[in-house]
Protein backbone atom coordinates (compact mmCIF):
# COMPACT_ATOMS: atom_id res chain seq x y z
CA UNK A 1 0.00 0.00 0.00
CA UNK A 2 1.35 3.43 -1.00
CA UNK A 3 2.36 6.10 1.51
CA UNK A 4 -0.66 7.48 3.27
CA UNK A 5 0.01 11.11 2.41
CA UNK A 6 0.31 10.40 -1.30
CA UNK A 7 -3.15 8.92 -1.59
CA UNK A 8 -6.01 11.19 -2.70
CA UNK A 9 -8.38 12.58 -0.08
CA UNK A 10 -11.64 10.62 0.03
CA UNK A 11 -13.58 12.18 2.87
CA UNK A 12 -13.36 15.75 4.15
CA UNK A 13 -14.84 16.62 7.50
CA UNK A 14 -15.13 20.39 7.87
CA UNK A 15 -15.91 22.24 11.11
CA UNK A 16 -18.42 19.58 12.10
CA UNK A 17 -20.44 20.74 15.11
CA UNK A 18 -23.44 19.15 16.79
CA UNK A 19 -25.58 20.57 19.55
CA UNK A 20 -28.53 18.86 21.20
CA UNK A 21 -30.37 21.91 22.51
CA UNK A 22 -27.76 23.70 24.61
CA UNK A 23 -25.56 20.64 24.95
CA UNK A 24 -22.52 20.90 22.71
CA UNK A 25 -21.49 17.34 21.83
CA UNK A 26 -19.12 17.81 18.94
CA UNK A 27 -17.08 21.00 18.69
CA UNK A 28 -15.65 22.13 15.38
CA UNK A 29 -14.06 18.91 14.21
CA UNK A 30 -12.11 18.97 10.94
CA UNK A 31 -9.97 16.27 9.37
CA UNK A 32 -9.44 14.36 6.12
CA UNK A 33 -9.62 10.67 5.43
CA UNK A 34 -7.55 9.44 2.52
CA UNK A 35 -8.71 6.86 0.01
CA UNK A 36 -8.25 3.37 1.34
CA UNK A 37 -7.14 4.61 4.75
CA UNK A 38 -7.70 2.67 7.96
CA UNK A 39 -8.44 5.33 10.56
CA UNK A 40 -9.06 4.56 14.21
CA UNK A 41 -10.82 7.00 16.49
CA UNK A 42 -10.30 6.64 20.23
CA UNK A 43 -12.14 8.57 22.87
CA UNK A 44 -13.54 8.12 26.35
CA UNK A 45 -16.97 6.61 26.84
CA UNK A 46 -19.63 9.25 26.49
CA UNK A 47 -17.40 11.71 24.64
CA UNK A 48 -19.75 11.82 21.68
CA UNK A 49 -18.30 9.01 19.57
CA UNK A 50 -21.68 7.67 18.63
CA UNK A 51 -22.94 11.14 17.73
CA UNK A 52 -19.79 11.54 15.67
CA UNK A 53 -20.49 8.32 13.79
CA UNK A 54 -24.17 9.06 13.33
CA UNK A 55 -23.11 12.34 11.74
CA UNK A 56 -20.73 10.53 9.39
CA UNK A 57 -23.47 8.09 8.33
CA UNK A 58 -25.99 10.92 8.00
CA UNK A 59 -28.33 9.30 10.50
CA UNK A 60 -28.46 12.73 12.13
CA UNK A 61 -27.85 16.19 10.66
CA UNK A 62 -24.97 18.35 11.94
CA UNK A 63 -25.76 21.71 13.56
CA UNK A 64 -23.08 23.20 11.35
CA UNK A 65 -20.17 22.01 9.26
CA UNK A 66 -19.93 19.65 6.35
CA UNK A 67 -19.10 16.11 5.42
CA UNK A 68 -17.82 15.72 1.87
CA UNK A 69 -17.17 12.46 0.04
CA UNK A 70 -15.14 12.95 -3.14
CA UNK A 71 -15.84 16.67 -2.77
CA UNK A 72 -19.64 16.29 -2.68
CA UNK A 73 -21.90 16.47 0.39
CA UNK A 74 -22.31 12.92 1.73
CA UNK A 75 -25.69 11.33 0.98
CA UNK A 76 -26.72 7.78 1.81
CA UNK A 77 -28.58 7.56 -1.51
CA UNK A 78 -25.71 8.67 -3.72
CA UNK A 79 -22.73 7.34 -1.84
CA UNK A 80 -22.20 3.88 -0.58
CA UNK A 81 -21.91 3.98 3.16
CA UNK A 82 -21.71 0.97 5.41
CA UNK A 83 -21.90 0.71 9.15
CA UNK A 84 -21.04 -2.09 11.53
CA UNK A 85 -22.77 -1.54 14.85
CA UNK A 86 -21.64 -2.79 18.21
CA UNK A 87 -24.72 -4.93 18.62
CA UNK A 88 -25.42 -7.51 15.98
CA UNK A 89 -27.48 -6.01 13.19
CA UNK A 90 -27.99 -9.15 11.14
CA UNK A 91 -31.37 -9.59 9.47
CA UNK A 92 -32.67 -12.81 11.03
CA UNK A 93 -35.13 -13.41 8.20
CA UNK A 94 -32.45 -13.63 5.52
CA UNK A 95 -29.88 -16.36 4.94
CA UNK A 96 -26.18 -15.60 5.36
CA UNK A 97 -25.81 -15.18 1.62
CA UNK A 98 -28.87 -12.90 1.37
CA UNK A 99 -27.65 -10.85 4.34
CA UNK A 100 -24.29 -10.24 2.70
CA UNK A 101 -25.91 -9.31 -0.60
CA UNK A 102 -28.65 -7.20 0.94
CA UNK A 103 -27.11 -3.74 0.56
CA UNK A 104 -26.24 -4.56 -3.04
CA UNK A 105 -29.91 -5.20 -3.74
CA UNK A 106 -30.91 -1.86 -2.20
CA UNK A 107 -28.32 -0.15 -4.40
CA UNK A 108 -29.49 -2.02 -7.52
CA UNK A 109 -26.10 -3.58 -8.20
CA UNK A 110 -26.56 -5.96 -11.20
CA UNK A 111 -27.26 -9.53 -10.10
CA UNK A 112 -24.15 -11.05 -11.68
CA UNK A 113 -21.86 -8.51 -10.03
CA UNK A 114 -23.67 -8.89 -6.70
CA UNK A 115 -23.26 -12.66 -6.81
CA UNK A 116 -19.56 -12.32 -7.57
CA UNK A 117 -19.03 -10.00 -4.61
CA UNK A 118 -21.07 -12.14 -2.23
CA UNK A 119 -19.15 -15.26 -3.27
CA UNK A 120 -15.85 -13.47 -2.72
CA UNK A 121 -16.85 -12.29 0.75
CA UNK A 122 -18.13 -15.76 1.68
CA UNK A 123 -14.82 -17.20 0.57
CA UNK A 124 -12.71 -14.55 2.32
CA UNK A 125 -14.60 -15.08 5.56
CA UNK A 126 -14.78 -18.85 5.30
CA UNK A 127 -18.56 -18.75 5.53
CA UNK A 128 -19.26 -20.75 2.35
CA UNK A 129 -20.57 -23.73 4.27
CA UNK A 130 -23.14 -21.48 5.97
CA UNK A 131 -24.35 -19.79 2.79
CA UNK A 132 -27.93 -21.04 3.21
CA UNK A 133 -28.01 -20.90 7.01
CA UNK A 134 -29.94 -18.28 8.96
CA UNK A 135 -28.10 -15.94 11.36
CA UNK A 136 -29.88 -17.55 14.29
CA UNK A 137 -28.04 -20.77 13.49
CA UNK A 138 -24.60 -19.13 13.69
CA UNK A 139 -22.45 -18.40 16.71
CA UNK A 140 -22.38 -14.78 17.91
CA UNK A 141 -18.91 -14.21 16.47
CA UNK A 142 -19.80 -15.76 13.10
CA UNK A 143 -22.85 -13.56 12.99
CA UNK A 144 -20.76 -10.45 13.58
CA UNK A 145 -18.29 -11.61 10.91
CA UNK A 146 -21.20 -11.95 8.54
CA UNK A 147 -22.30 -8.39 9.36
CA UNK A 148 -18.74 -7.17 8.73
CA UNK A 149 -18.74 -9.09 5.45
CA UNK A 150 -22.04 -7.46 4.53
CA UNK A 151 -20.46 -4.03 5.07
CA UNK A 152 -17.38 -4.86 2.99
CA UNK A 153 -19.49 -6.36 0.19
CA UNK A 154 -20.90 -2.90 -0.47
CA UNK A 155 -17.36 -1.82 -1.46
CA UNK A 156 -18.41 1.33 0.36
CA UNK A 157 -16.97 4.78 -0.10
CA UNK A 158 -16.76 4.86 3.65
CA UNK A 159 -17.06 2.00 6.12
CA UNK A 160 -17.76 2.94 9.72
CA UNK A 161 -17.29 0.49 12.54
CA UNK A 162 -18.50 1.34 16.03
CA UNK A 163 -16.65 -0.84 18.54
CA UNK A 164 -17.63 -3.90 16.54
CA UNK A 165 -15.71 -6.20 18.85
CA UNK A 166 -16.91 -4.65 22.09
CA UNK A 167 -18.84 -7.78 22.99
CA UNK A 168 -16.16 -10.31 22.04
CA UNK A 169 -13.71 -12.13 24.26
CA UNK A 170 -10.03 -11.41 23.73
CA UNK A 171 -9.29 -14.43 21.56
CA UNK A 172 -12.18 -13.75 19.21
CA UNK A 173 -11.11 -10.13 19.16
CA UNK A 174 -7.58 -10.91 17.96
CA UNK A 175 -8.97 -13.22 15.34
CA UNK A 176 -11.52 -10.71 14.05
CA UNK A 177 -8.98 -7.87 14.07
CA UNK A 178 -6.81 -9.89 11.68
CA UNK A 179 -9.89 -10.71 9.66
CA UNK A 180 -10.86 -7.06 9.21
CA UNK A 181 -7.29 -6.15 8.25
CA UNK A 182 -7.27 -8.91 5.65
CA UNK A 183 -10.55 -7.73 4.13
CA UNK A 184 -9.33 -4.16 4.14
CA UNK A 185 -6.04 -5.07 2.44
CA UNK A 186 -7.80 -7.20 -0.18
CA UNK A 187 -10.56 -4.72 -1.00
CA UNK A 188 -8.93 -1.33 -0.34
CA UNK A 189 -11.95 0.03 1.54
CA UNK A 190 -11.77 3.33 3.45
CA UNK A 191 -12.46 2.47 7.09
CA UNK A 192 -13.20 4.54 10.18
CA UNK A 193 -13.01 2.30 13.22
CA UNK A 194 -14.13 3.54 16.63
CA UNK A 195 -12.79 1.90 19.75
CA UNK A 196 -11.80 2.70 23.28
CA UNK A 197 -9.23 -0.07 23.28
CA UNK A 198 -5.88 1.64 22.63
CA UNK A 199 -4.05 -1.56 21.82
CA UNK A 200 -6.69 -2.40 19.25
CA UNK A 201 -6.31 1.04 17.69
CA UNK A 202 -2.52 0.78 17.43
CA UNK A 203 -2.81 -2.75 16.07
CA UNK A 204 -5.26 -1.82 13.31
CA UNK A 205 -4.80 1.78 12.30
CA UNK A 206 -2.70 3.65 9.82
CA UNK A 207 -3.60 6.75 11.76
CA UNK A 208 -5.24 7.25 15.16
CA UNK A 209 -7.46 10.21 15.95
CA UNK A 210 -7.66 10.99 19.66
CA UNK A 211 -10.84 12.74 20.73
CA UNK A 212 -11.12 14.90 23.85
CA UNK A 213 -13.80 14.58 26.47
CA UNK A 214 -17.20 16.15 25.77
CA UNK A 215 -17.59 18.38 23.84
CA UNK A 216 -15.47 16.23 21.58
CA UNK A 217 -12.79 17.78 19.44
CA UNK A 218 -9.58 16.34 18.03
CA UNK A 219 -6.75 16.29 20.51
CA UNK A 220 -4.10 14.72 18.35
CA UNK A 221 -3.52 12.68 15.23
CA UNK A 222 -0.98 9.89 15.53
CA UNK A 223 0.39 8.15 12.45
CA UNK A 224 1.08 4.47 13.00
CA UNK A 225 3.70 3.38 10.46
CA UNK A 226 4.48 -0.04 11.87
CA UNK A 227 4.85 -2.89 9.37
CA UNK A 228 2.18 -5.61 9.28
CA UNK A 229 1.53 -8.07 10.74
CA UNK A 230 2.12 -6.04 13.86
CA UNK A 231 3.54 -7.42 17.06
CA UNK A 232 2.05 -6.12 20.27
CA UNK A 233 5.40 -6.74 21.99
CA UNK A 234 7.40 -4.68 19.45
CA UNK A 235 9.10 -1.80 21.39
CA UNK A 236 7.78 0.76 18.89
CA UNK A 237 4.26 -0.65 19.26
CA UNK A 238 4.57 -0.25 23.00
CA UNK A 239 5.97 3.27 22.60
CA UNK A 240 3.01 4.33 20.42
CA UNK A 241 0.52 2.74 22.76
CA UNK A 242 2.13 4.52 25.71
CA UNK A 243 2.06 7.84 23.88
CA UNK A 244 -1.66 7.55 23.11
CA UNK A 245 -2.36 6.47 26.66
CA UNK A 246 -0.46 9.55 27.90
CA UNK A 247 -2.63 11.78 25.75
CA UNK A 248 -5.70 10.09 27.04
CA UNK A 249 -4.75 10.62 30.65
CA UNK A 250 -5.66 14.26 30.13
CA UNK A 251 -9.26 13.33 29.49
CA UNK B 1 -26.46 -36.21 24.82
CA UNK B 2 -28.99 -38.91 25.42
CA UNK B 3 -32.54 -37.93 24.74
CA UNK B 4 -34.25 -40.88 26.32
CA UNK B 5 -37.07 -40.17 28.70
CA UNK B 6 -38.48 -42.79 31.00
CA UNK B 7 -41.22 -44.92 29.49
CA UNK B 8 -43.54 -43.47 32.10
CA UNK B 9 -43.78 -40.18 30.19
CA UNK B 10 -45.02 -41.96 27.09
CA UNK B 11 -47.62 -43.87 29.08
CA UNK B 12 -48.97 -40.92 31.08
CA UNK B 13 -50.93 -39.29 28.23
CA UNK B 14 -52.47 -42.65 27.42
CA UNK B 15 -53.41 -43.17 31.06
CA UNK B 16 -55.05 -39.72 31.20
CA UNK B 17 -57.05 -40.52 28.10
CA UNK B 18 -58.26 -43.80 29.55
CA UNK B 19 -59.28 -41.99 32.74
CA UNK B 20 -61.37 -39.51 30.75
CA UNK B 21 -63.05 -42.38 28.92
CA UNK B 22 -63.78 -44.17 32.18
CA UNK B 23 -65.23 -40.97 33.63
CA UNK B 24 -67.38 -40.55 30.53
CA UNK B 25 -68.71 -44.13 30.77
CA UNK B 26 -69.46 -43.60 34.45
CA UNK B 27 -71.36 -40.35 33.83
CA UNK B 28 -73.28 -41.94 30.95
CA UNK B 29 -74.31 -44.81 33.20
CA UNK B 30 -75.36 -42.44 36.01
CA UNK B 31 -77.27 -39.86 33.95
CA UNK B 32 -78.09 -41.46 30.59
CA UNK B 33 -80.44 -38.65 29.54
CA UNK B 34 -77.96 -35.83 30.10
CA UNK B 35 -74.79 -37.65 29.18
CA UNK B 36 -74.85 -39.91 26.09
CA UNK B 37 -72.41 -42.80 26.12
CA UNK B 38 -69.46 -43.09 23.70
CA UNK B 39 -71.36 -45.76 21.79
CA UNK B 40 -74.45 -43.57 21.43
CA UNK B 41 -72.30 -40.65 20.29
CA UNK B 42 -70.59 -42.83 17.70
CA UNK B 43 -73.92 -44.11 16.40
CA UNK B 44 -75.24 -40.56 16.17
CA UNK B 45 -72.18 -39.62 14.11
CA UNK B 46 -72.78 -42.53 11.71
CA UNK B 47 -76.42 -41.56 11.44
CA UNK B 48 -75.51 -37.94 10.82
CA UNK B 49 -73.22 -39.01 7.98
CA UNK B 50 -75.87 -41.28 6.49
CA UNK B 51 -78.97 -39.10 6.97
CA UNK B 52 -78.60 -35.41 6.08
CA UNK B 53 -79.92 -33.01 8.71
CA UNK B 54 -82.00 -30.11 7.38
CA UNK B 55 -81.48 -31.65 3.93
CA UNK B 56 -77.76 -30.85 4.05
CA UNK B 57 -75.19 -33.65 4.32
CA UNK B 58 -72.66 -33.42 7.16
CA UNK B 59 -69.67 -32.61 4.98
CA UNK B 60 -71.67 -29.72 3.49
CA UNK B 61 -72.37 -28.31 6.94
CA UNK B 62 -68.64 -28.41 7.65
CA UNK B 63 -67.67 -26.93 4.30
CA UNK B 64 -70.18 -24.12 4.62
CA UNK B 65 -68.81 -23.13 8.03
CA UNK B 66 -65.22 -23.43 6.82
CA UNK B 67 -65.96 -21.28 3.80
CA UNK B 68 -67.41 -18.56 6.01
CA UNK B 69 -64.44 -18.60 8.36
CA UNK B 70 -61.72 -18.85 5.75
CA UNK B 71 -63.31 -16.22 3.53
CA UNK B 72 -63.71 -13.76 6.35
CA UNK B 73 -60.31 -14.48 7.95
CA UNK B 74 -58.51 -14.19 4.61
CA UNK B 75 -60.08 -10.79 4.04
CA UNK B 76 -59.29 -9.80 7.64
CA UNK B 77 -55.65 -10.87 7.22
CA UNK B 78 -55.05 -9.05 3.94
CA UNK B 79 -56.77 -5.85 5.02
CA UNK B 80 -55.64 -6.12 8.64
CA UNK B 81 -51.94 -6.46 7.78
CA UNK B 82 -52.13 -3.51 5.38
CA UNK B 83 -54.04 -1.42 7.92
CA UNK B 84 -51.72 -2.41 10.78
CA UNK B 85 -48.60 -1.60 8.76
CA UNK B 86 -49.96 1.81 7.78
CA UNK B 87 -51.04 2.67 11.31
CA UNK B 88 -47.73 1.45 12.73
CA UNK B 89 -45.63 3.17 10.10
CA UNK B 90 -47.34 6.48 9.39
CA UNK B 91 -48.07 9.03 12.04
CA UNK B 92 -50.87 10.51 9.94
CA UNK B 93 -52.63 7.15 9.66
CA UNK B 94 -52.19 6.51 13.35
CA UNK B 95 -53.76 9.85 14.24
CA UNK B 96 -56.75 9.45 11.91
CA UNK B 97 -57.76 5.86 11.10
CA UNK B 98 -55.86 4.60 14.13
CA UNK B 99 -57.99 6.51 16.59
CA UNK B 100 -61.24 5.45 14.93
CA UNK B 101 -60.03 1.86 15.17
CA UNK B 102 -59.20 2.29 18.86
CA UNK B 103 -62.77 3.45 19.53
CA UNK B 104 -64.41 0.51 17.71
CA UNK B 105 -61.95 -2.17 18.82
CA UNK B 106 -63.33 -2.86 22.32
CA UNK B 107 -66.79 -3.76 20.96
CA UNK B 108 -66.90 -7.58 20.84
CA UNK B 109 -67.93 -8.98 17.44
CA UNK B 110 -70.93 -10.74 18.95
CA UNK B 111 -72.34 -7.35 19.98
CA UNK B 112 -72.54 -6.45 16.29
CA UNK B 113 -74.87 -9.35 15.48
CA UNK B 114 -78.22 -7.58 16.11
CA UNK B 115 -77.20 -4.47 14.22
CA UNK B 116 -75.79 -6.35 11.27
CA UNK B 117 -78.81 -8.65 11.14
CA UNK B 118 -81.15 -5.67 10.99
CA UNK B 119 -79.05 -3.92 8.39
CA UNK B 120 -77.98 -6.78 6.18
CA UNK B 121 -80.30 -9.67 6.96
CA UNK B 122 -79.24 -13.28 7.49
CA UNK B 123 -77.38 -14.13 4.28
CA UNK B 124 -73.74 -15.14 3.87
CA UNK B 125 -72.34 -11.61 3.84
CA UNK B 126 -73.56 -10.54 7.30
CA UNK B 127 -72.19 -13.76 8.87
CA UNK B 128 -68.82 -13.24 7.24
CA UNK B 129 -68.86 -9.60 8.25
CA UNK B 130 -69.27 -10.53 11.91
CA UNK B 131 -66.31 -12.92 11.68
CA UNK B 132 -64.37 -10.26 9.81
CA UNK B 133 -64.96 -7.68 12.54
CA UNK B 134 -63.74 -10.05 15.23
CA UNK B 135 -60.60 -11.19 13.39
CA UNK B 136 -59.62 -7.94 11.70
CA UNK B 137 -59.04 -6.25 15.07
CA UNK B 138 -56.74 -9.09 16.16
CA UNK B 139 -54.66 -8.96 12.99
CA UNK B 140 -54.41 -5.17 13.11
CA UNK B 141 -53.38 -5.09 16.78
CA UNK B 142 -50.69 -7.71 16.30
CA UNK B 143 -49.34 -6.17 13.11
CA UNK B 144 -49.23 -2.75 14.72
CA UNK B 145 -47.42 -4.12 17.77
CA UNK B 146 -44.97 -5.96 15.51
CA UNK B 147 -44.17 -2.76 13.64
CA UNK B 148 -43.83 -0.76 16.84
CA UNK B 149 -41.37 -3.30 18.24
CA UNK B 150 -39.02 -3.35 15.26
CA UNK B 151 -35.49 -2.80 16.56
CA UNK B 152 -34.46 0.83 15.80
CA UNK B 153 -31.05 -0.59 14.90
CA UNK B 154 -32.63 -2.45 11.99
CA UNK B 155 -34.00 0.84 10.68
CA UNK B 156 -30.62 2.54 11.15
CA UNK B 157 -28.95 -0.20 9.10
CA UNK B 158 -31.54 0.37 6.39
CA UNK B 159 -31.01 4.12 6.38
CA UNK B 160 -27.24 3.80 6.18
CA UNK B 161 -27.71 1.47 3.21
CA UNK B 162 -29.64 4.32 1.61
CA UNK B 163 -33.03 2.59 1.61
CA UNK B 164 -36.05 4.69 0.65
CA UNK B 165 -39.02 4.92 3.04
CA UNK B 166 -40.92 2.39 0.97
CA UNK B 167 -37.92 0.03 1.01
CA UNK B 168 -37.59 0.48 4.77
CA UNK B 169 -41.22 -0.57 5.18
CA UNK B 170 -41.20 -3.51 2.77
CA UNK B 171 -37.66 -4.85 3.23
CA UNK B 172 -37.05 -4.20 6.91
CA UNK B 173 -40.21 -3.46 8.88
CA UNK B 174 -42.45 -6.09 7.27
CA UNK B 175 -40.12 -9.08 7.69
CA UNK B 176 -39.10 -7.94 11.18
CA UNK B 177 -42.78 -7.75 12.15
CA UNK B 178 -43.74 -11.02 10.42
CA UNK B 179 -43.51 -13.27 13.51
CA UNK B 180 -45.88 -10.94 15.40
CA UNK B 181 -48.17 -10.74 12.38
CA UNK B 182 -48.33 -14.52 12.25
CA UNK B 183 -49.13 -14.80 15.91
CA UNK B 184 -52.09 -12.57 15.10
CA UNK B 185 -53.16 -14.63 12.08
CA UNK B 186 -53.00 -17.84 14.10
CA UNK B 187 -55.12 -16.28 16.80
CA UNK B 188 -57.54 -14.89 14.21
CA UNK B 189 -58.14 -18.35 12.73
CA UNK B 190 -58.98 -19.72 16.17
CA UNK B 191 -61.22 -16.81 17.08
CA UNK B 192 -62.85 -16.87 13.61
CA UNK B 193 -63.80 -20.51 14.16
CA UNK B 194 -65.37 -19.53 17.48
CA UNK B 195 -67.32 -16.59 16.08
CA UNK B 196 -68.77 -18.59 13.19
CA UNK B 197 -70.67 -20.70 15.70
CA UNK B 198 -72.25 -17.64 17.24
CA UNK B 199 -73.03 -16.17 13.83
CA UNK B 200 -74.65 -19.43 12.70
CA UNK B 201 -76.80 -19.72 15.77
CA UNK B 202 -78.72 -16.70 14.54
CA UNK B 203 -80.71 -17.42 11.43
CA UNK B 204 -78.67 -20.00 9.59
CA UNK B 205 -79.91 -23.08 7.75
CA UNK B 206 -76.57 -24.86 7.50
CA UNK B 207 -73.16 -25.00 9.17
CA UNK B 208 -71.78 -26.64 12.30
CA UNK B 209 -73.05 -23.78 14.47
CA UNK B 210 -76.52 -24.42 13.07
CA UNK B 211 -76.12 -28.15 13.77
CA UNK B 212 -75.21 -27.75 17.41
CA UNK B 213 -77.97 -25.18 17.83
CA UNK B 214 -80.43 -27.63 16.28
CA UNK B 215 -79.17 -30.31 18.67
CA UNK B 216 -79.97 -27.96 21.51
CA UNK B 217 -83.49 -27.23 20.20
CA UNK B 218 -84.24 -30.93 19.76
CA UNK B 219 -82.59 -31.84 23.08
CA UNK B 220 -80.58 -34.32 20.99
CA UNK B 221 -77.66 -34.76 23.39
CA UNK B 222 -75.71 -37.22 21.21
CA UNK B 223 -75.90 -34.70 18.34
CA UNK B 224 -74.52 -31.95 20.60
CA UNK B 225 -71.65 -34.22 21.56
CA UNK B 226 -70.92 -35.12 17.94
CA UNK B 227 -70.93 -31.45 16.98
CA UNK B 228 -68.55 -30.56 19.81
CA UNK B 229 -66.12 -33.22 18.66
CA UNK B 230 -66.33 -32.08 15.05
CA UNK B 231 -65.89 -28.43 16.01
CA UNK B 232 -62.91 -29.28 18.20
CA UNK B 233 -61.26 -31.45 15.56
CA UNK B 234 -61.62 -28.84 12.87
CA UNK B 235 -60.30 -26.17 15.24
CA UNK B 236 -57.23 -28.33 15.84
CA UNK B 237 -56.76 -28.90 12.10
CA UNK B 238 -57.02 -25.16 11.41
CA UNK B 239 -54.45 -24.43 14.08
CA UNK B 240 -52.09 -27.04 12.62
CA UNK B 241 -52.60 -25.54 9.18
CA UNK B 242 -51.71 -22.08 10.49
CA UNK B 243 -48.52 -23.42 12.09
CA UNK B 244 -47.58 -25.10 8.83
CA UNK B 245 -48.12 -21.86 6.94
CA UNK B 246 -46.02 -19.98 9.46
CA UNK B 247 -43.13 -22.42 9.11
CA UNK B 248 -43.29 -22.02 5.35
CA UNK B 249 -43.33 -18.23 5.44
CA UNK B 250 -40.95 -17.67 8.37
CA UNK B 251 -38.35 -20.40 7.82
CA UNK B 252 -35.77 -18.59 9.96
CA UNK B 253 -37.84 -19.12 13.09
CA UNK B 254 -36.44 -21.98 15.16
Amino acid sequence: MSELNERPVKVQVRQLTKKFGDLLVLDNVSFDIRKGEFLCVVGPTGCGKTTFLNLLTRLIEPTSGQLLIDGEPADARRHDLAFVFQESSAFPWLTVEQNIGFGLGIKHVPAAEAKKRVDRILELMGLEAYRKAYPGQLSVSSEQRMVIGRAFAMEPDLLLMDEPYGQMDIKMRFYLEDEVIRLWQQLGTTVVFITHNIEEAVYLAERVLILTNKPASIKEEVAIDLPRPRQVSDPRFIELRRHITEQIKWW
Amino acid sequence: MKNKRPLWYYLLPLVSLVLVLVGWLYMAAAKPLLFPSPAETWQRLIKLIEVPLARVPLYQHILISLRRVLGAVTAACVLGVIFGLLVGWSRTFRATLGSIFEILRPIPPIAWIPLITVWLGIGELPKMLIIFIGTFTIVVTNTYTGVAMVDPLTLSVGRVFGASRRQLLMEFVLPAALPAIFAGIRMAIGVGWAIVLAAEMVGASAGVGFLIFRGNELRDMPLIFVCMFIIGSIGALLSAGASWLERRLCPWRP
